[in-house]
């Protein structure tokens, strides 16, 4: 076990180190920079000052060695757009994405899983109907609409706030009042997360479900006198979690990394809105630890999704695992 | 049927019976119990908070390096200066100098400054005003105000007698005189001093700065920064400014910026009444979806009247660009020029980008700025026929029988448009512009490009043609030297020259350099009269419709003083009012 969580983790900082670079030769390739922006408002000399100040017109080889031997210290230099450390800048937005992530996993999953098994169990029935139904609305809905009408329909119930992480009255708040203000935001952004990722839950869980009911060892339960529901949740249902897990590394790695289409329109200050700002002004060392970072939650998803599949699947512990 | 997509018909169907019954339940609902109805009440009072929504986050608190509109407006709440240009009058008033007396050559300035007091109590002086000259003019700082505080090429010259004093001396002769000065935010010398001694005044007021390190001038104070999700100023207590009846302003008690990126989601703040502003005009399409509002009462939709930065199309002029391509001896011609402002319908045009907000314009300069504007330019009316006139003479005709026209050694009536991708408007007229130009026998290639990829072809001079929007500093001409001049940087079609490129540049050149240099309105006026209708004769940038710009605000709002440039509202927050106190959030709950 040992080793092989050595080799996740070696895999995991070759990935984090492999797209950050990639990002930050990309972005520096593309055409234009930081200083573009002000290239017609400038004299050329203030401008070559400019793209000296902020390093801009250092040969990439350079550029790009002198971040890759601050990286290595666990230095991802500083952003160009706001002047502060990338890691701080990171720091404070990955914590306000991770709350909205775990939220809309634990929604997701309290959702998907249930329906997943109830659907997957049933071969027809009014309920699995509704159930498949509204999972394929869920999967249609493309993000951008899904988070426009989940605001549209708080802006007109008044019952949630439509956008933001706290009130404005937010500094005046004790702890308790804090939590509370969080819990009333939390929602819209969370749902307009889960709702999707509930539906591919559902499904993925449907199928694997229906599969496993059709194992001779469910079979074989139901004769032992087990009645349906216990044959499902005793035996159908861990046989069927390998593939949903698999799911989990892939949207803990993009949920903790930020969506950008739901933190923009609900307006939530997280890691997705962060790297939708580096790209757009071309703030290199941003961009680089954006892409770092995400890489890094995608690892550790995928990890974690390994780990977890490794305790549930015996087979994987003494084929891979051992 | 079987029974599977019954049962989904029958989810359909009760899905739809839910939503229609819970609009109509919305309907039913008084409201006050909705929590999005504001509070109306008939008298103005003093005390209150505006929410006004701002679409992306300050870079930086530092306005003497950072040009950005978020870093803009938090100066205007928060900064001042000697005297301003008023946004909607375009007169020069005092600020924090309480009067001041021009030499009989125009050249020297004598300023007495008010009595007044930065936030933390530390009064206002003319040491103030010779280090924010000094901090705008050190290289290391690299000042976004460095050219605009310059008088051909050189720096003023400040000195200070008294405390109450400042004496400054131009280098030679400006048109605007002290309106030059509206560029001159003061900056604290107390809390910046040691940092441009250091040389690290260009990093200093960063974003990550406690606020309450930063000190004001203005009417509001930032006491509060939540980074992604918004910035609350509190009045500035000491603030010099009061009303007629000798109440001391502002008269709000907060102005909080809400962060929202998105354009839909802050529309929807508006109509429910969560915010009470935009920082940005309406657009065309979303002004039907706010009638509504406005005819209950909830809203009021201000016109701002014609914009005064439209966009503008222009070819690559630059003659190397044309030497060895095949399409020189027609493309970089004043002719091929007429002929496309002539080819394409303005009225048309209106209404497809803008849903006829729009009108149609000649130049660069639109009726929007009524001081500068002259409307005895030449136009190029809508005509088909005079275009192909004009493509014919030179030498472009049909002659392989597809749609399109060639010149006589075969090459084909083609360019290509670089435009921004993602501004809808500029993405629709050079839709527009392909689509009119094909009926002359025209093919245009439009090719959306990112900002910084567009300018960067536009620096290097890598492009046939742009659709482009280029937003001017300043509505007096003689403060928007960069556009105008040849040698200038945002000479678009042909940036910084060494020396004008043709005759009808040096022309303009010229008479750019007459009324930078007299003081006679008159003569400035009929100078630049004389440089709108040379433009429009040679046609370097080819304008076709200005949008009518509107702005949408919560009725509560009083006391507005609406204006075309940017912050069109909050520019004179020291003057708004509102009809209840609390938060619009708060207001009806």
């Amino acid at each position: 076990m040992g080793r092989y969580l050595l080799r996740r983790l070696g895999f995991a900082l070759f990935l984090v180190l492999a797209v950050s670079s990639a990002s930050l030769l990309l972005t520096r390739l593309a055409p234009g920079d930081l200083a573009t922006e002000q290239a017609l408002s400038l004299d050329p000399a203030a401008l070559v000052r400019l793209r000296g100040e902020l390093g801009l017109d250092r040969p990439l080889t350079a550029q790009y060695l002198s971040w890759l031997g601050g990286v290595l210290q666990l230095d991802f230099g500083r952003s160009l757009l706001y002047g502060r450390p990338v890691s701080d800048l990171i720091g404070e937005r990955a914590l306000n994405t991770a709350m909205l992530a775990l939220a809309a996993l634990m929604l997701a999953t309290i959702v998907g899983l249930p329906l997943g098994v109830y659907s997957g169990s049933r071969s027809r029935g009014v309920g699995r109907a509704i159930v498949r139904a509204l999972s394929v609305v869920a999967l249609s809905v493309p993000p951008l609409i899904g988070s426009l009408a989940l605001v549209f329909l708080a802006a007109r119930t008044g019952w949630l706030p439509v956008g933001g992480m706290t009130s404005a009255s937010g500094a005046e708040l004790t702890w308790a009042q804090w939590l509370a203000d969080l819990a009333r935001h939390l929602p819209v952004p969370a749902l307009a997360l889960a709702l999707p990722l509930a539906a591919t839950l559902e499904r993925l869980q449907s199928q694997a479900i229906a599969k496993a009911t059709r194992e001779p060892f469910v079979a074989a339960s139901r004769a032992r006198g087990l009645d349906s529901v216990q044959a499902i949740l005793r035996h159908a249902w861990p046989a069927s979690l390998p593939s949903v897990l698999g799911l989990y590394g892939v949207m803990i790695g993009s949920l903790f990394s930020g969506s950008f289409v739901v933190e923009v329109v609900t307006a939530w200050p997280g890691l997705g809105r962060l790297m939708y700002d580096a790209l757009k002004a071309r703030d290199l060392y941003l961009v680089a630890g954006c892409a770092a970072s995400g890489a890094f939650f995608l690892a550790a998803g995928t990890w974690l999704a390994d780990v977890l599949l490794a305790l549930t699947d015996p087979r994987v512990r003494s084929e891979e695992v051992v | 049927m079987n029974r599977q997509p019954r049962a989904l018909l029958s989810v359909l169907l009760l899905g739809l019976i839910a939503f229609m019954g819970w609009r109509w339940w919305s309907d039913q609902q008084p409201a006050d119990e909705l929590g999005t109805e504001i509070v109306f009440s008939d008298a103005s009072t003093r005390g209150g908070i505006v929410t006004s929504s701002l679409r992306s986050e300050p870079r930086s608190f530092n306005r003497w390096v950072d040009r950005n509109f978020p870093t803009d407006l938090i100066s205007h709440l928060t900064q001042a200066k000697l005297i301003r240009v008023n946004r909607a009058t375009q007169e020069v008033e005092a600020a924090l100098a309480e009067s001041w007396t021009a030499s009989p050559d125009n050249l020297t300035f004598t300023i007495t400054l008010r009595e007044a007091a930065w936030s933390d109590g530390t009064p206002f002086t003319s040491a103030d005003v010779l280090f924010t000259f000094q901090a705008i003019y050190d290289p290391k700082v690299n000042s976004v105000f460095t050219g605009a505080l310059q008088v051909n090429g050189q720096p003023l010259v400040a000195t200070a007698p008294d405390a109450r004093t400042v004496v400054i001396r131009y280098p030679a002769p400006f048109g605007p005189g002290i309106a030059l000065l509206d560029n001159l935010i003061i900056a604290p010398k107390h809390k910046l001093a040691a940092a441009l001694a250091a040389g690290t005044f260009a990093q200093a007021w960063g974003v990550a700065t406690p606020v309450n390190e930063m000190v004001s001038l203005g009417p509001f104070v930032l006491s509060r920064y939540e980074p992604g999700q918004r910035l609350t100023f509190d009045r500035h207590p000491q603030y010099w400014k009061k009303d007629a009846a000798g109440v001391a302003l502002p008269y709000l008690d907060q102005v909080v910026l809400e962060v929202v990126p998105d354009q839909e989601a802050e529309l929807v703040r508006l109509r429910s009444g969560q915010i009470d502003m935009l920082q940005q005009q309406v657009r065309p399409e979303d002004v039907a979806t706010l009638r509504p509002l406005v005819d209950e009462g909830k809203l009021k939709l201000l016109e701002l009247g014609v914009g005064t930065d439209p966009d503008l199309f222009f070819f690559n002029l630059r003659p190397r660009q044309w030497a060895k391509d095949p399409r020189g001896s027609w493309m970089s011609r004043r002719e091929f020029r007429q002929a496309i402002s002539h080819a394409v319908d303005r009225e048309a045009f209106a209404n497809t980008v803008y849903l006829g907000a729009g009108v149609p314009i000649w130049g660069p300069v639109t009726p929007g700025n009524q001081k500068w504007f002259s409307p005895n330019v030449p136009r190029y009316g809508f005509s088909v026929d005079k275009a192909k006139a004009l493509l014919t003479g030179l030498g472009l005709a049909n002659r392989d029988q597809d749609e399109w026209l060639e010149d006589d050694k075969g090459t084909e009536a083609r360019f290509t448009v670089l435009t921004f991708r993602g501004n809808s408007s500029l993405e629709r007229s050079s839709a527009v512009l392909r689509d009119d130009l094909r009926q002359v026998g025209i093919a245009v290639d439009v090719v959306a490009l990112e900002q910084g990829a567009l300018i960067e072809r536009m620096l290097k001079g890598d492009f046939d043609a742009i659709f482009f929007v280029l937003t001017l500093t300043s509505l007096d001409p003689a403060m928007s030297p960069d556009f105008w001049l040849s040698s200038g940087s945002g000479h678009v079609w042909n940036i910084g020259q060494a020396t004008p490129a043709t005759e009808w540049e040096k022309q303009i050149d010229d008479l750019i350099h007459t009324m930078m240099a007299t003081s006679d309105q008159a003569a400035r006026k009929q100078a630049f009269d004389q440089v709108q209708k040379i433009f429009a004769e040679h046609l370097p940038a080819i304008y076709f419709v200005a949008p009518r710009m509107y702005i949408g605000v919560s009725s509560r709002v009083g006391s507005l003083t609406p204006t075309i440039l940017r912050p069109q509202l909050l520019w004179a927050a020291d003057a708004i009012t509102v009809r209840s106190g609390g938060s619009p959030g708060q207001a009806g709950r």
